[in-house]
């Protein structure tokens, strides 16, 4: 019985903090100060579903987007310059989110979400 | 002579540590600067507060209509969206705070597209925006110089007034590879009071 409690426990505790990981966000770019042009990637994925560009205030023309890795076509680009530029895309396609600055000067981070 | 060498070299060495120093003081001063918000709790929040539809994106070229929605988050923010729905998860747009809507300026646009990034290999793209009631008109700069006129519709924010706008880019534009390149607010005399640059594949 105490067996089974201990591994009921385990299982409890995994997929906690499996479930932990799923619902993650991963900054992939910043924060740091950006270059007009300037562009970054995440990884490959299945899973992510938002991507976002956080700026240090609004006026900072910035685009998101989703980049499959069959054609490497974009997908549910969305191109602002609020202070969070954000997108959703769901399919269960490997892809990477995308960020780029179009002007130069300011700070900001680029998030992917599952 | 080896002593006035050691003493160069480490006024050398301590020069550099020195400017090391303050190089990376520096850039932790100007990165404090900015503080990203906590990504999960800003996309928890975007599951609050209230939704309203302020225009509509026409269908078209065998697309469906979609939604412009103004989203007031309980945690401060001022959303804009183009979504099919106001109750869909197919978001695409972007936040300001709600001390500042349209980011210090008359207006707030934002471009969503599918396909790309070449102009002539996009499926579908659109333009919403929000702009302060000062701005009578509204025209989009296409890269051909021809120009598209925004139909604009009165929201209410709270208890402040704007124009809300929602268009869908002509396929035809896009296979001819001519796309939006700027958005420009007019008031009614005909002064530009704001532009903001967009564009496809940037």
């Amino acid at each position: 019985m105490k067996r089974l409690s201990a591994a009921l426990v385990v299982v409890v505790v995994a997929l906690t903090l499996a479930g932990a990981a799923l619902a993650g966000a991963t900054t992939y770019a910043g924060p740091w100060q950006w270059s007009q042009n300037q562009g970054a990637g995440s990884s490959f994925s299945s899973s992510w579903k938002y991507n976002y560009f956080f700026k240090n205030g609004s006026g900072h023309d910035a685009t998101v987007t989703f980049i499959d890795n069959v054609t490497y076509s974009w997908h549910a680009t969305v191109r602002n310059t609020s202070a969070t530029t954000y997108t959703y895309w769901f399919v269960t396609n490997v892809k990477r989110g995308h960020c780029r600055a179009n002007s130069a000067y300011f700070w900001g981070s680029c998030v992917v979400v599952n | 002579m080896v002593g006035v060498r050691m003493t160069r070299r480490r006024r050398a060495i301590v020069a550099s540590i020195s400017a090391l120093a303050t190089a990376i003081v520096a850039s932790s001063v100007v990165a404090g600067q900015f503080r990203s918000p906590d990504p999960e709790a800003f996309h928890v929040g975007l599951a609050t507060g209230e939704i309203a539809r302020v225009a509509d994106i026409a269908a078209g070229d065998g697309l469906p209509g979609r939604g412009v929605f103004v989203q007031a988050t309980d945690t401060g923010q001022i959303c804009l969206w183009d979504a099919p729905s106001a109750s869909s998860q197919q978001r695409q747009g972007g936040c300001n705070s709600v001390d500042d809507p349209l980011g210090g300026s008359a207006l707030s646009a934002s471009l969503a597209y599918d396909g790309g990034p070449a102009v002539e290999d996009v499926r579908d793209a659109r333009l919403i925006g929000l702009a302060s009631r000062d701005v009578a008109t509204v025209q989009v700069l296409m890269s051909d110089g021809t120009r598209r006129e925004m139909r604009l519709r009165k929201a209410m924010l709270e208890s402040d007034e704007y124009r809300a706008f929602g268009y869908r880019f002509k396929r035809s534009d896009l296979r001819g590879g001519v796309g939006p390149i700027a958005v420009i607010a007019r008031a009614a005399t005909g002064d530009e009071i704001a532009r903001q640059s967009t564009g496809i594949g940037g």
